[in-house]
């Protein structure tokens, strides 16, 4: 006989639990009673029916339709039966809830969105940006519907500088989602797609259906270009709408979220226009005012020439005056030597009584140079005469000097020479 | 000579780029400090650069084209192009 322990037991229990073929993956159907609500934010509540109870608990974020989970309220839970040691409780752990009445297909579809957004489908980390200025646009929709001349419009009015290619598909029916997963791959192999619009009008749950499809949702995952999803109406959310880079809540919408609005455009342009035309004449201004002001400058370092021509003015004044003074002081000096000059005259001299006597054109300045008989002539202030010499009176010369005797000139000569 | 081929190039231009040089010609601008005949330049290729995207937006027409899908629908004999424009 064997005996195993508690925990061998709830292991045992848990490994049973785990591969039995309903448990793992069950929907069940009661009223929710005893909800609880942790503090970190899991769901404890017991789901029943008249006869029996099964407790369940829905962790924090660990699912769907979480606020469907009201006191008193008829649900079905989805969700896998595992036992909780501790207490020896056996437990649903639901990931999804859904207002009781709701039909297969709708539960098959909260399954699907459930596993996708495990898988990471619906990430919002993924998301991608929408190009600002796309060159071509791709348009997923029915070439015959109103929702592809919307988006024609929408365009052509906004920014009419892309192409928009349409790869036609089905909306709605049974064929309809092969057909959009074509009509993305067909985009797909397109060069300069920079966005592709999925679209459909709106319509019934059931006209929706096709973009809950997996397919669908898988061919959008691995579009190489931001898809934008535009299906039904703004409640309608579908799997498509889940897996989109950006949900737009219609055709419209989705049309005017692709590309700018040219009027914005113009506008900018127009701001950008004027700004650096005011740029433009403020440097203008500016350099004008610079110019100004080196004009300025240069005026200021500029020799005054009304100045200058007062000084040479003045120079050459005063030059002349000095010149002229100069003349005078010449004039007054020439004045005085002439003056000088005049009183050294000989005439001014025989005026004063004075004569002048010369012996054969000699002048007579001694008495040694006539003997008596000599005719000198006699010049006088006012004219002259002749005069016969009667008497000399020469000095004898001394007598031991005088070794030779001739002519009484050379006697008064050698007197002149004696007096020496 | 520049002259020449400065408006060649803007025809050139998408809309996209001449936008973008348009506001980098603009950027350059309020960065300052330049002299007189770059703002100068830069003024008259800014102006150019306006006038090339301006025109582009009044003038472009939207182009359509339809592709071959699974689908059917027509391909490329389906086209319904509309030149745009611009040359």
């Amino acid at each position: 006989m064997a005996v195993y322990s508690v925990s061998q037991v709830a292991g045992y229990l848990k490994d049973v639990l785990r591969n039995d073929p309903v448990l793992p993956d069950i929907w069940v159907q009661g009223e929710v009673g005893n909800l609880t609500r942790s503090a970190a934010g899991h769901a404890y509540f017991s789901l029943r029916d008249g006869a029996a109870t099964l407790r369940c608990v829905m962790f924090r974020g660990g699912g769907i339709g979480g606020d469907l989970i009201a006191e008193g309220s008829a649900v079905i839970a989805h969700g896998y039966v595992s036992l909780y040691e501790a207490r020896g409780d056996l437990q649903l752990i639901a990931d999804i809830v859904q207002p009781e009445g709701v039909g297969e297909l709708q539960l098959k579809l909260e399954e699907l969105k459930l596993r996708l957004e495990k898988e990471g489908l619906f990430e919002q980390s993924r998301k991608r940006a929408i190009p600002e200025f796309p060159k071509r646009i791709g348009v997923v929709t029915s070439p015959t519907g109103a929702v592809w001349h919307d988006i024609q419009n929408v365009i052509s009015r906004r920014y009419p500088l892309v192409e928009l290619v349409l790869a036609p598909a089905l909306v709605q029916g049974d064929q309809a989602a092969p057909t959009i997963v074509a009509a993305l791959d067909a985009l797909g192999r397109q060069p300069d797609i920079g966005v592709i619009i999925v679209a459909r009008g709106g319509g019934s749950l059931e006209d929706l259906w096709p973009f809950n499809e997996e397919a669908i949702a898988r061919a959008i995952f691995k579009s190489t270009v931001p898809v934008v999803s535009a299906v039904g109406h703004e409640t309608d959310y579908t799997i498509a709408d889940l897996v989109a880079d950006v949900r737009a809540p219609t055709p419209s919408a989705a049309a005017e979220l692709v590309v700018p609005d040219r009027v914005e455009l113009t506008a900018t342009i127009a701001a950008q226009r004027r700004s650096f035309t005011t740029l433009m004449a403020n440097q203008l201004i500016g350099a004008g005012r610079e110019i100004e002001a080196l004009r300025r400058r240069l005026e200021r370092g500029l020799p005054d020439l009304d100045s200058l021509r007062l000084r040479i003015d003045d120079m050459l004044r005063t030059a002349a005056s000095h010149l002229r003074h100069r003349t005078d002081v010449n004039t007054e000096r020439v004045k005085g030597l002439t003056m000088r000059l005049e009183s050294l005259s000989p005439r001014d001299t025989l005026r004063r009584g004075y004569a002048i006597v010369q012996k054969r054109d000699a002048i007579v300045s001694s008495a040694s140079q006539v003997t008596s008989g000599d005719v000198v002539a006699v010049t006088v202030a006012d004219g002259g005469f002749q005069a016969a010499v009667t008497d000399s009176s020469s000095p004898k010369p001394t007598p031991r000097r005088t070794p030779k005797k001739k002519t009484p000139t050379d006697q008064v000569s050698m007197d002149l020479f004696g007096q020496e | 000579m520049p002259k020449k081929t400065k408006p060649d190039d803007l025809k050139d231009l998408s809309f996209e780029q001449a936008l973008k040089k348009l506001d980098e010609t603009v950027q350059a601008l309020e960065g300052g400090e330049l002299p007189l005949d770059e703002t100068t330049k830069l003024y008259e290729q800014g102006m150019r650069l306006a006038n090339r995207c301006t025109e582009l937006l009044s003038k472009a027409e939207l182009k359509i084209t339809q592709i071959q899908t699974a689908y059917g629908g027509g391909g490329e004999a389906l086209e319904d192009e509309t030149l745009s424009g611009d040359s």
